[in-house]
């Protein structure tokens, strides 16, 4: 079974991609929810993770440092990061890809763009 | 100086990818551009654009709308809805609606910088000479106001 990080401050947020992740066949994955950064970064620090779907603008530790905490860090610099943000554009998703992000989806986030953006994560199921 | 896409427009595209795709509403100009929200049903909240521009951006809707909104979003009766949650998705719509606005503003390689959003608290604030409205309502007549303040941003506004 999948183990996937989703870090948004946003309950509503943390929702739509569940939602997401159901509608694209990764409804058995285990979820764990963060409210920012911090929590994810401890998350993923304490348990082996297979994904790590996070937003950019969270309190206490954004999202961008996230990226670059997880790809610094020895132990999780391998962990696949997508960033969900309302805050992207061309300039910011070079900036984040260029940082080791896997990839960057707009919100609202879709379940066809999710899809396109997973298909190699869901193929190794 | 910012290269820029029509100001009044990029909002109403936001507002509307936002919606449609968050509740699969639709959302258009109100036809009654004198409508108010009644003070006793309004709620609204706040996000600080930093950079290239600084600016606010409130956006005000009715209560029963709101509820209406989170009702469907989580799937759950009225009674069962929480401030927490009305909170929540008044905050997220806010915060994308921001985020593609900007987007669809700014040409490709502009960055941007914007804060949190922030509950409002009493009524909305007075409108200036640096406020912009856009007011809009859904496919259900229901009513949607955005106001952009600050110098910097109302500068962009079409001429």
């Amino acid at each position: 079974m999948k183990r996937i990080i989703i870090a948004d401050d946003s309950t509503t947020a943390r929702m739509f991609i569940k939602r997401c992740l159901q509608i694209i066949g990764l409804g058995d994955a285990e979820i764990i929810e963060a409210e920012h950064g911090k929590e994810a970064l401890t998350a993923a620090k304490a348990q082996p993770v297979d994904l790590l779907l996070t937003d950019l603008n969270m309190p206490v530790m954004d999202g961008e440092t996230l990226v670059k905490w997880v790809k610094a860090s020895p132990k999780l610099c391998d962990l696949p990061v997508v960033v969900i943000t309302s805050a992207g554009n061309p300039a910011k998703e070079a900036q984040l890809l260029a940082l080791g992000a896997h990839r960057v989806l707009n919100k609202p986030v879709s379940p066809p763009v999710m899809m396109e953006a997973l298909a190699d994560f869901i193929d190794e199921e | 100086m910012i290269k820029h896409n029509p100001l009044y427009q990029s909002m109403i595209n936001a507002v509307s990818q936002t919606l449609e795709n968050m509740v699969f509403i639709e959302v258009m100009e109100h036809f009654d551009q004198s409508y108010e929200i009644p003070a006793e049903d309004l709620v609204w909240n706040s996000l600080l654009i930093n950079d290239p521009v600084q600016g606010e951006i409130r956006l005000a809707m009715p209560k029963t709308f709101l509820k209406e909104l989170t009702g469907n979003i989580f799937s759950i009766d009225n009674d069962e809805i929480t401030q927490p949650q009305l909170d929540d998705i008044l905050n997220e719509l806010l915060n994308t609606i921001v985020g593609l606005f900007l987007t669809n503003l700014l040409e490709d390689d502009q960055e941007y910088k914007m804060g949190l959003p922030e509950l409002g608290e009493e009524g909305l604030p007075e409108y200036d000479a640096n406020t912009i409205t856009w007011k809009l309502m859904t496919d259900g007549e229901d009513a949607l106001q955005i106001f952009a303040t600050g110098a910097s941003l109302v500068a962009l506004k079409d001429d």
